[in-house]
């Protein structure tokens, strides 16, 4: 069986498990017995919102651009890259799924053959999320639960990455679980903690991709956290942000239980109660949501 | 009718250009035109495409949606079609960018994307991804005792003894509100390059910017690792590597062809002027440590 060619995203709210799983399709395409150098990857996928990609593509200077009209391209760009592309290729997306002004989906079909989409309890994302970026959990909670969340959009300055809506943490998740244009698979990062071999061989095997049972186990024992750790206090890692935090922290699930107030949990679990049940997160308080409207509100 | 002079070309065009110095008209013969006129929507017999372009033979078409189309032909030639509803100023923005870019490169010269600065007439050129603050540090420069060349689009040149020199891109340097903000440059801020973004033109900080010959190329670059801070120069195989990936639009250079030119061009270039990797804390409270640092290395060089 030979694996079928084009985009593949993998998409995730940030800090959700994607470099995890970027590292491990990383030594897998590299198939050597050590671990890959997690500076030196052997990948080209990239991220969909890399600006130099899209000025690649378009032949224009994105700063010129606004950024709607720069939204009202990208599906354009990610055709183009698919339409040159001779084998798979998976690329990491944060963005949510939405439409571009134009009404266009973003990530739809025209470029993409389907979706891995990874997903993490919001508790253990807040934590996490605050360390990456050096920022209070208040503020990172607050940012998971506004529906206007977006990273590298200030107005005042450019970044080496172009505006990425994320919706709120729910608004995320059904974005990409709900659209039925890109065929997608849903891959819980807890799930992928207790039994690593059987849920990397089926997020491979829904995007096709080829791989022995013997490759996919080397793959994932190199990609191991406690070896990703050690190769960051090594080394360290480019992707790291923040000055104090390792990238690599903790990977663990349920670390929240020890980090987040009483109050920190009920703010989340009330705006993503039923999106968090949904997909077998269990709630530690009661929630209000217990209403169509709130239910409604947390979308 | 106005009259500019872009990267050593000497260009009459129908549209102003913003943050452009105008030169006096009627001086020599006219390289470039640029001219509003009808332009289509595609191009028969395209060779090659992408989602905002086509080009066949020496015609490339570009297109801003929304904005405007651009019939770029031979590398002497930019007919500007605007859409309706979008300004002239608006198209004329993407006119001295991404438009002459393509137009340099049918000409075949040599163009790096990063800004140039000079001091005691001679120049450097500093290389980097877009966002990765080539502007900013070249504004730093100019803040502390160097010239301002050229900006984003950086053409160097042989001269009548083969030196490779930096050709000035005849407009003002642009930056966006944080550096102006962070520089302390608020009152060199001139217009916004559009009104819908928050990059504008700074005033010049001297006179038009001179031809200079080149000193070195410093290609910037994040201190993360492995990379670690400090100036470290490119083994000539890495050097003609990095400079081939530093060009201005690399895959567009590539379709266009005049690779052996371009190949030449490079090596009498890297016979003059060394590369180096400046590796850098990103950030403007380290904006002035990298200032000092790059200025040492600099002076050593012409020492």
């Amino acid at each position: 069986m030979k694996t079928p060619s084009g985009i593949v995203w993998l998409a995730s709210f940030p800090k959700s498990g994607s470099t995890w799983f970027r590292i491990f399709l990383a030594n897998l395409r590299a198939g050597e017995n050590a671990p890959a150098d997690i500076n030196n990857l052997d990948e080209r996928s990239g991220i969909a919102s890399d600006r130099n990609v899209f000025e690649a593509a378009t032949m224009l200077d994105s700063s010129l651009l606004t950024y709607d009209e720069i939204d009202n391209l990208r599906p354009r760009v990610y055709a183009a890259i698919a339409a040159e592309e001779v084998g798979q290729r998976w690329i990491k997306v944060h963005d949510a799924y939405t439409l571009t002004p134009n009404g266009e989906a973003m990530f739809g079909s025209c470029a993409a053959r389907a979706a891995v989409y990874l997903v993490r309890d919001p508790r253990d994302v807040a934590v996490s999320l605050a360390y990456h970026n050096n920022t209070t959990i208040n503020d990172t909670i607050k940012g998971m639960n506004s529906p206007d969340n977006a990273v590298c959009q200030g107005r005042k300055g450019m970044v080496l990455q172009l505006r990425q809506k994320l919706l709120n943490w729910s608004g995320h998740v059904t974005s990409w679980l709900d659209q039925t244009d890109v065929p997608v698979h849903t891959l819980r990062y807890e799930d992928l903690l207790t039994d690593p071999l059987a849920y990397f061989s089926a997020a491979l095997g829904f995007a096709e991709t080829t791989a022995t049972p013997a490759e996919i186990e080397r793959a994932m024992r190199n990609a191991e956290f406690t070896k990703l750790q050690r190769q960051e206090i090594d080394k360290g890692f480019a992707e790291r942000m923040s000055r104090t935090a390792p990238f690599f922290r903790s990977g663990r699930a349920g670390g929240w239980r020890d980090k987040l107030t009483t109050e920190q949990i009920s703010c989340i679990e009330e705006r993503h109660g039923p999106i968090m049940q949904r997909l077998g997160y269990e709630l530690s308080t009661t929630p209000r949501s217990a209403t169509a409207n709130d239910r409604r509100a947390a979308l | 009718m106005h009259s500019y002079l872009i990267s050593g070309l000497h260009v009459s065009s129908e549209l102003e250009l913003p943050g452009a110095t105008p030169e006096d008209a009627h001086v020599r013969p006219v390289d470039v035109s640029i001219r509003r006129s009808a332009v289509p929507m595609t191009l028969d017999g395209a060779t090659a495409s992408g989602p905002t372009w086509e080009m066949v033979g020496e015609m490339f078409l570009l297109r801003v949606p929304a904005l405007a189309r651009f019939g770029i032909t031979a590398g002497c030639d930019i007919a500007v079609e605007i859409e309706p509803g979008a300004t002239e100023r608006d198209a004329a923005s993407f006119v001295h960018g991404p438009a002459f870019g393509i137009l340099l490169h049918q000409r075949g010269v040599l163009v790096l994307h990063g800004a140039a600065v000079a001091k005691d007439g001679r120049a450097i050129a500093i290389c980097g991804p877009s966002g990765g603050g080539k502007s900013t540090l070249a504004a730093a420069l100019c803040g502390n005792g160097c010239s301002f060349v050229t900006d984003d689009i950086c053409v160097v040149g042989l001269d009548e003894h083969g030196q490779p020199i930096v050709l000035p891109d005849g407009k003002q340097l642009k930056l966006w509100k944080e550096s102006i903000d962070q520089l302390n440059l608020a009152d060199r801020q001139g217009e916004a390059v559009r009104k819908t973004v928050e990059k504008y033109y700074i005033d010049p900080f001297d006179a038009r910017g001179q031809p200079s010959p080149l000193s070195a190329i410093y290609v910037l670059r994040e201190a993360r690792p492995p990379l670690k801070t400090g100036i470290g120069a490119l083994a000539l195989p890495d050097a003609m590597r990095m400079l081939d990936y530093e060009g201005y639009r690399p895959g567009l250079r590539a379709k266009i062809g005049q690779k052996p030119k371009r190949l030449a061009h490079t090596a009498a270039m890297l016979g003059h002027a060394k590369v180096f990797r400046l590796v850098r804390l990103r950030g403007f409270e380290h904006l002035q440590e990298t200032v000092a640092a790059l200025r040492a290395h600099w002076d050593s060089l012409d020492r």
